[in-house]
């Protein structure tokens, strides 16, 4: 590189010329307020990440359905309404599933912390009995409605992070975490753009109405579009996702 | 030299440039967690950890991106230098940010799983066939490794144990490492976020490393352009035992002749009468006027003994595989070692 | 595959553990008089020759067997980075100009339709 005489020449091991020194300054000062700026404004503008959270602990009598996922329909509780289903999981990125075949069908007594997020609720199972256990009560009958063949644009969240286990608990930075829950066994939600039937919330299970496994990861945590089956089991709706019709929207 | 190695040379220089960049962090960190958060408008607060992943994340984006801006700017205006010294205090730094962002990361959405949990970091995301949805882990990871790579080899042992081609080949990884930074940035958070705030400044932050890299490189064009040395093209334009002229300034013009595998370059003005050597040719290893035949040897420009005529000769080097010629013209008769074609192309 | 991946990576620190420590102890006295009677610094380049063992194997070899091409190191920088430098200055606005064009700017007002009638 050429080297005029009247530029400033600096020495690397030396101390800047006393005529740098404004400079520098200038230029440190400056860093520091790009570094406050900078953060400010990408703190402050943050996505609301909704109003799911954990909401302290809970104790549920009610039906438990197992199949797609597993599922409580509340009789009787302190904390819930007659007749929410709650979304069933275990402590961690884990789901239910066997301790809840176990007793499926049955009337049990379910007890843990309360997952809630909207019209949407959950609960965390405490382990072993003290979580999941039959009860003694009547099994009321759970209505079973076909509400038709639907196209629904939405996303597909895991049912534990999505209620309140992280907020944010959807979204492509949480695609990662919300494929462990799925890998777990955790039920799906597909949150949808639209209402059917008064909810935008749809647990999830494949065509067959069984549960999806892992078919679904590349399609978690972006908006998509698929069709499929609706159909509403006491108030929970539960959308049958047909595979092939899956679209990655624009 | 034999300065023995100490972990870190201190002086009141660097002392002072790390002290900017701790406060550069710290004002970060706490402007993030402390007066930005409790502005955005959250329902519910988002998870402090993942409030943490984000202010380490983000802060080690800006970290990197004015890392990349000191050298095009250093360049642009020499009074960046003193920044340039010293950078690599600013890429440890930098690196031990974003290894505190993979940290939180790591614990928290990779936590709670009955996998292991690095196995999980690996395989929870396999969608490497689609664009939206594809895993920005392996971006993440290949950065921080870089960094790490970087940091680790920044003392000044590696770079005389390892040679200077070869640690600023290792060091120029930093490029490929920014555009992984970008990418994991670009198809997760970016993605994500619905205020545009956070991508405009992203966009910022990447563009401008972008720009300035061009004016950087369009200025060092120019100065070459206006500077004493002149592009001639790779050697192959010329003939064997011929020479290709060129203009300098005003009525000057050299000759550059080929022969034996070497290269010398002389005046294009014959000292007889003036006649265009370049249009000569190489006879009985001599440079051969085409006017009234004097001859000059090609080294050094003096003609063979009884004579005693002798023209400018001029400095050759390589730049790559192209030629590069002085366009300040010896002495006549000064000696000039030939440029071998062989040492061409390195 | 993730557990290979995972052995890959802990095979190579380990192989890169086993060169460290001879190399640190013996080898770099040997192999740069500079380095000849220091001990605090050492340790510092532990993380160095974990992550780039073959590196540092590659270059022990070449100065102990006194194949080192010495003017080598006096070469100049490299003619191809500003080729890399403005691969970079393209690179940059094309990535973040295309994910800006592929992103889901949600919330869609894509409404619910019905294609069947239920039962």
């Amino acid at each position: 590189m050429n080297q005029s005489q009247d530029e400033p020449f600096f020495i690397g091991w030396a101390a800047p010329p006393d005529l740098l020194r404004p400079f520098l300054a200038g230029v440190a000062l400056g860093l520091l307020l790009l570094a406050g700026v900078f953060a400010y404004l990408v703190s402050a503008t943050q996505d609301d990440p909704g109003d799911g959270a954990f909401m302290g602990r809970a104790v549920a009598h009610g039906v438990l359905q197992t199949d797609p996922y597993p599922v409580l329909h509340v009789v009787e509780s302190e904390r819930y309404e007659p007749g929410t289903p709650l979304i069933l999981s275990g402590n961690g990125k884990i789901g239910v599933r066997d301790r809840a075949s176990k007793v499926d069908g049955q009337y049990v007594r379910a007890a843990g912390t309360k997952l809630e997020r909207g019209d949407l609720s959950g609960l965390q199972l405490a382990n072993g009995m003290n979580g999941l256990r039959p009860a003694d009560g009547a099994i009321p009958q759970i209505e079973t409605d076909d509400l038709g063949r639907w196209r629904l644009t939405g996303e597909i969240c895991d049912g534990k992070c999505l209620i309140g286990a992280m907020r944010p608990g959807r979204g492509l930075a949480h695609k990662a975490c919300a494929n462990l829950c799925l890998a777990g066994d955790v039920p799906p939600v597909f949150v949808a753009t639209d209402k059917v039937d008064g909810s935008e919330f749809f647990l999830l299970a494949n065509a067959d109405g069984q549960s999806l496994g892992d078919t679904m990861m590349d399609y978690t945590a972006i908006f998509i579009e698929a069709e499929g089956r609706v159909e509403k089991r006491g108030n929970l709706n539960i959308f049958f996702i047909e595979e092939d019709t899956v679209k990655v929207i624009r | 030299m034999s300065v023995k190695y100490v972990p870190v040379q201190w002086n009141m220089n660097k002392w002072l440039y790390d002290a900017v960049l701790i406060a550069f962090v710290v004002i970060y960190i706490i402007v993030f967690l402390r007066l930005g958060a409790p502005q955005a408008d959250f329902t519910r607060p988002t998870d402090g950890q993942i409030v943490r992943m984000r202010a380490f994340g983000s802060c080690a984006f800006l970290m990197l991106t004015v890392i990349l801006c000191i050298g095009p700017l250093a360049r642009l205006d020499r009074r960046f230098l003193p920044l340039l010294y010293n950078r690599r205090h600013f890429g440890v730094l930098t690196t031990i940010v974003a290894f505190t962002h993979a940290t939180y990361v790591y614990g928290w959405y990779y936590n709670f799983t009955p996998m292991a949990r690095y196995e999980a970091m690996i395989a929870s995301n396999t969608s490497f066939g689609q664009i939206l949805g594809f895993p920005i882990e392996p971006f993440g990871i290949f950065a921080l490794f870089v960094l790490a790579v970087l940091a680790a080899t920044s003392h000044d042992f590696w770079l005389s144990f390892l040679t200077a081609p070869v640690w600023k080949r290792l060091h120029l990884l930093i490029y490929p490492a920014y555009i992984a930074l970008v990418l994991h940035v670009a198809l997760g958070y970016l993605q994500d976020t619905k205020n545009p705030t956070f991508a405009i400044l992203f966009a910022s932050g990447a563009l401008l490393v972008a720009i300035l890299h061009v004016a950087a490189w369009r200025q060092d064009r120019l100065r070459s352009a206006d500077s004493e040395w002149i592009d001639l093209g790779p050697p192959s334009e010329i003939p064997e035992n011929r020479a290709r002229i060129i203009q300098l300034r005003g009525n000057e013009r050299a000759a550059i002749f080929r022969y034996d595998g070497k290269l010398s370059a002389v005046s294009n003005a014959c000292a007889h009468q003036n006649g265009p050597l370049g249009e000569g040719r190489i006879i009985d290893g001599c440079i051969t006027c085409p006017w009234h035949g004097f001859q000059y040897r090609m080294a050094d420009g003096r003609s063979p003994e009884p004579f005693t005529e002798t023209i400018p000769t001029y400095a050759l080097r390589w730049n790559g595989d192209r030629v590069e010629l002085n366009r300040n013209a010896n002495l006549p008769g000064t000696y000039v070692d030939p440029l071998r074609l062989s040492e061409g192309s390195q | 595959m993730a557990a290979m991946i995972l052995l890959t990576g802990q095979i190579y620190l380990a192989v890169g553990a086993l060169v460290a420590l001879p190399f640190l102890v013996v080898g770099l006295g040997r192999i740069d008089e500079n380095a000849q009677n220091t001990w605090v610094f050492r340790p510092m380049l532990i993380p160095g020759v974990l992550l780039i063992w073959p590196l540092v194997l590659w270059r022990w070899i070449v100065l102990e067997t006194g194949r080192a091409d010495e003017p080598a190191r006096h070469r100049p920088p490299l003619t191809w980075q500003p080729r890399l430098t403005l691969t970079l200055a393209v690179l940059l606005p094309f990535l973040i100009f295309a994910a800006l064009v592929i992103r889901q700017d949600g919330p869609f007002e894509r409404p619910a339709v019905q294609l069947e009638d239920g039962l």
